[in-house]
C-alpha cells in the first residue's frame, strides 16, 4: 500500500511546527518501499496535488482545543474530518472541502486518511523552537506512527 | 449596549473576529474587525542575515510566500545597491505573475464565487466551492484545478520549491531556465490565457447578468469613497513587480507618485486603544478618523486601486475588460468594494497575458541572471503588488549585512481602516431593529471586508482552524438571548477522537 505520512506546519511559528518536526524524526526511521515521509506548509487545495496518487496518508498537525493539555497527542477518525478545519490559510478552502472537491473530480485521493494532532502551547510567537511539553511529544508521536504503519491498531 | 460577536470569520480561517454593538433602539452603533497578533518577527529576524531574509518572510503567512519573497528579494537588491540583470528582473516577474494567477483563481473560486454564485444569503452548507461547482459544472472544477497546478509548476521550477521559493538573490537570481522548461511555460500560459477569459465570461453568466447582483454591488453598502494605492509602469498602466507606487484621490486625480524607498514620506500610522494593529493613512492628507471623501487620509489597495490608480492595462485583452469594467460601473474611479471581485479577474487577464509575452521573450533563457553584489550593505526597500495590495519591505542591516531593523507594511495592514468603515456600513445597512440577524445577513456583513482577500498574516495550521460560526446576541444585561451557529455540527473535537498520550504536563 503507497503510504504518505505528511508533516504539516509552520517551521518559524514555535509549537505550530511540531508536525515538521516530528516528521524529520521519522525521516530515516521508516524504511519501507512504499512509505514516503515528507514536511509540508500548504493547505487546503494545494494539499490535494500532494495527496494524488498514494492509497493511505497519515497527516501531523498541531491541534488546539479548548481546555486542552499541551502535548497530548491525538489521532483522528477518518469520519472526525468533516470536523476538522484546516487553517493554514485564510485564502483557501478547508481540508474537507478540499478533499470532497478531489473526490468529485476524480482525483486518484488515498481511500485512508489518518490524522495525527499534537496539542500547542504556543503557535503565534516566531520561533524555531517547540515549548517544553511539546517538544517532549515529538518522539512518542513519532513512536506510535511506526506503530501504525506496522499494522498497529485501527491500521 | 448589546452585542453581537462573530468570532471566528467564516473561510477567513485564522482568528479574525467581527464585533458588532447594537444601540438601546436595536440599531447598529459600531463595528470592529479585529485581528490576532502573532508576535517577535522583528526579533526572530535581527541578527540574521539579511540574504536570508527571502527565505524567512514567505513563511509568515502561508498565503502569498511569492509575493513575500520577492518583496524581500527586492528589498535585499536596494540594501546591497545592486541592480538585477534585464533578464533576472524579467524571470523574476515570469514567476510573479504565475503567482498572481494561482492567487486569484483561488480568490474568484473558492471564496468569491459561493456568495454570488449560490447567493449571498444561500444555505451555509451550499454556499462554498463545492456547490458552485454542481452549480456551474465538474469540468470547471476541473480548469481550476488545472491551471492552479498549471501555476504552481511555474513557480516551483524557477522558485526551486513547491510552495517556499528560495531563487532570489540580491542581484538576481539562483538559475536560468532552460528553453524546454520555456516552452512547457509558453503552453501552459496560453491555456492560463483562455482560463482567464473564461473566468470573466463566467462572471458576466453568473453575475453582471443577474440585475440583483449587479445592484448589490453597485449599491451604497458597499460603496465607500477613499484615496487608491498602487504601482504603477513607465506608462502608468497596472504592474505588479516594478515601477512607482501612485496613489489617486476619491476623484480619480493623481495625489501622489513615489519611489518605494520615500513611503515613509506618504504613509503615517494612526493607534487605537482597541487594536493592536495600526491604521496606516496618508501623511499628506492626514487622519480624520474612520471618514469617507477627500479631506480623510484613508485609503484602499487591491485588484480595484490598483486599477483605480492606473490609466489601463499593459496587454490587449485586459485591456479591453478593463474599459468594459469601468463603462459598466460609470467611469473612473470605481468605489464598490464589491467590484474588487471583477478588477482581480480582470487581473488575472493581465497576469497571464504577461506571462505569456514573457516566456515568449528572447532574452528569458538567458543566463545572465545575476549581478554579484559588491557594495557595503545598509538599508534598503522592496515593494511589489501582491495579490492583495502593496506589500512594503524594509530593512536595515550593519556594514556585515547583518539584519538590525525590519518594517513590513502588508496589504492588510494598508486597508484595515477601511475594512473597519465596510464592515461598519454594512452592518448599518443591514442589520436593523425588528429584523432577525439571520445567518445570511451576517454574511453579507462579512461580504463587505472578506473583497479584500484580508490575510491574517497568519500560518498557523492549528487545527480545528475553522471554529463554529457562532453569533451570540446579548440583551441590554448581558444575558443571552439569541444565538446562531454557522455550522450543523457542534460537537467539541475531543469526542470525535482517541486520546493517545495524554502530554506530559498532566
Amino acid at each position: 500500500m503507497k503510504t504518505l505520512v505528511l508533516g504539516l506546519g509552520n517551521p518559524i511559528l514555535s509549537d505550530d511546527g511540531v508536525g515538521l518536526r516530528i516528521a524529520e524524526e521519522l525521516e530515516g526511521r521508516v524504511d519501507q518501499q512504499e512509505v514516503t515521509v515528507m514536511e509540508t506548509s500548504v493547505a487546503g487545495l494545494s494539499l490535494l496535488d500532494m495527496l494524488a496518487g498514494y492509497d493511505k496518508a497519515i497527516m501531523i498537525d498541531a491541534v488546539q482545543t479548548v481546555g486542552g493539555q499541551a502535548g497530548r497527542i491525538y489521532r483522528l477518525d477518518p469520519e472526525a474530518l468533516d470536523f476538522t478545519r484546516h487553517a493554514a490559510s485564510p485564502h483557501d478552502v478547508n481540508f474537507a472541502t478540499a478533499l470532497e472537491l478531489g473526490k468529485r473530480l476524480g482525483l486518484p485521493l488515498p481511500r485512508e486518511i489518518v490524522i495525527f494532532a499534537v496539542e500547542v502551547a504556543d503557535a503565534s510567537t516566531f520561533s524555531e523552537e517547540c515549548t517544553p511539553e511539546v517538544k517532549q511529544a515529538i518522539p512518542v508521536c513519532a513512536k506510535m506512527i511506526i506503530q501504525e504503519l506496522g499494522g498497529g491498531p485501527d491500521a | 449596549m448589546k452585542r453581537i460577536t462573530i468570532d471566528p470569520i467564516t473561510r477567513l480561517e485564522g482568528h479574525g473576529k467581527i464585533e458588532i454593538f447594537l444601540n438601546d433602539e436595536g440599531d447598529v452603533e459600531n463595528a470592529y474587525l479585529q485581528i490576532p497578533e502573532l508576535r517577535g518577527f522583528e526579533k526572530f529576524c535581527e541578527g540574521r542575515p539579511v540574504e536570508e531574509m527571502p527565505r524567512i518572510t514567505p513563511r509568515i503567512c502561508g498565503v502569498c510566500p511569492g509575493a513575500h519573497h520577492m518583496a524581500s528579494t527586492k528589498a535585499t537588491d536596494a540594501v546591497y545597491h545592486v541592480d538585477p540583470p534585464a533578464a533576472a528582473k524579467k524571470l523574476r516577474e515570469l514567476f510573479y505573475c504565475a503567482h498572481m494567477i494561482h492567487s486569484h483563481i483561488a480568490h474568484f473560486y473558492a471564496l468569491a464565487a459561493p456568495d454570488f454564485v449560490m447567493g449571498p444569503t444561500a444555505d451555509p452548507a451550499q454556499r462554498n466551492i463545492l456547490g458552485v461547482i454542481s452549480k456551474v459544472g465538474l469540468e470547471v472544477g476541473g480548469e481550476v484545478i488545472k491551471h492552479r497546478a498549471y501555476a504552481q509548476d511555474i513557480q516551483a521550477t524557477i522558485g526551486g520549491k513547491a510552495t517556499h521559493p528560495v531563487c532570489g538573490l540580491p542581484g538576481g537570481m539562483s538559475k536560468a531556465i532552460t528553453d524546454e522548461e520555456r516552452r512547457d511555460f509558453e503552453e501552459k500560459a496560453k491555456s492560463c490565457v483562455e482560463f482567464g477569459k473564461f473566468s470573466l465570461k463566467l462572471f458576466d453568466d453568473l453575475v453582471l447578468a443577474n440585475k440583483e447582483y449587479l445592484d448589490l454591488i453597485t449599491g451604497d453598502i458597499y460603496t465607500m469613497k477613499s484615496y487608491y494605492m498602487g504601482m504603477v509602469d513607465a506608462n502608468n498602466r497596472v504592474n505588479f513587480y516594478e515601477g512607482d507606487i501612485r496613489v489617486v484621490d476619491p476623484d480619480g486625480k493623481e495625489a501622489a507618485k513615489f519611489k518605494a524607498a520615500d513611503y515613509l514620506e506618504h504613509i503615517a500610522e494612526h493607534t487605537e486603544p482597541w487594536s493592536y494593529l495600526k491604521f496606516p493613512f496618508l501623511r499628506k492628507v492626514g487622519w480624520k478618523g474612520f471618514t469617507e471623501g477627500n479631506d480623510s487620509g484613508v485609503y484602499r489597495v487591491s485588484p480595484l486601486a490598483r486599477l483605480n490608480v492606473a490609466d489601463g492595462m499593459a496587454t490587449p485583452l485586459a485591456q479591453e475588460e478593463y474599459e468594459r469594467m469601468y463603462q459598466t460601473l460609470g467611469g473612473k474611479p470605481v468605489h464598490a468594494t464589491l467590484a474588487f471581485h471583477w478588477a482581480r479577474l480582470v487581473e488575472l487577464l493581465y497576469a497571464a497575458e504577461r506571462l505569456l509575452e514573457l516566456c515568449q521573450d528572447k532574452e528569458i533563457t538567458s543566463p545572465e541572471v545575476r549581478t554579484i553584489p559588491t557594495a557595503t550593505p545598509d538599508e534598503g526597500v522592496g515593494v511589489v503588488e501582491a495579490p492583495r495590495g502593496t506589500l512594503f519591505h524594509h530593512y536595515k542591516t550593519d556594514e556585515k549585512g547583518i539584519v538590525t531593523k525590519v518594517n513590513l507594511i502588508v496589504a492588510t495592514a494598508h486597508n484595515y481602516p477601511a475594512m473597519n468603515m465596510s464592515i461598519k456600513k454594512a452592518a448599518q445597512g443591514l442589520i436593523e431593529k425588528g429584523k432577525e440577524a439571520t445567518e445570511g445577513l451576517l454574511n453579507m456583513v462579512e461580504m463587505a471586508f472578506r473583497a479584500y482577500d484580508p490575510c491574517m498574516a497568519c500560518a498557523t495550521h492549528t487545527l480545528p482552524g475553522q471554529m463554529p460560526l457562532e453569533v451570540v446576541i446579548h440583551n441590554s444585561k448581558g444575558e443571552v438571548v439569541e444565538r446562531l451557529s454557522q455550522h450543523l455540527h457542534s460537537e467539541p473535537l475531543e469526542i470525535r477522537v482517541a486520546v493517545l498520550h495524554k502530554g506530559t504536563g498532566e
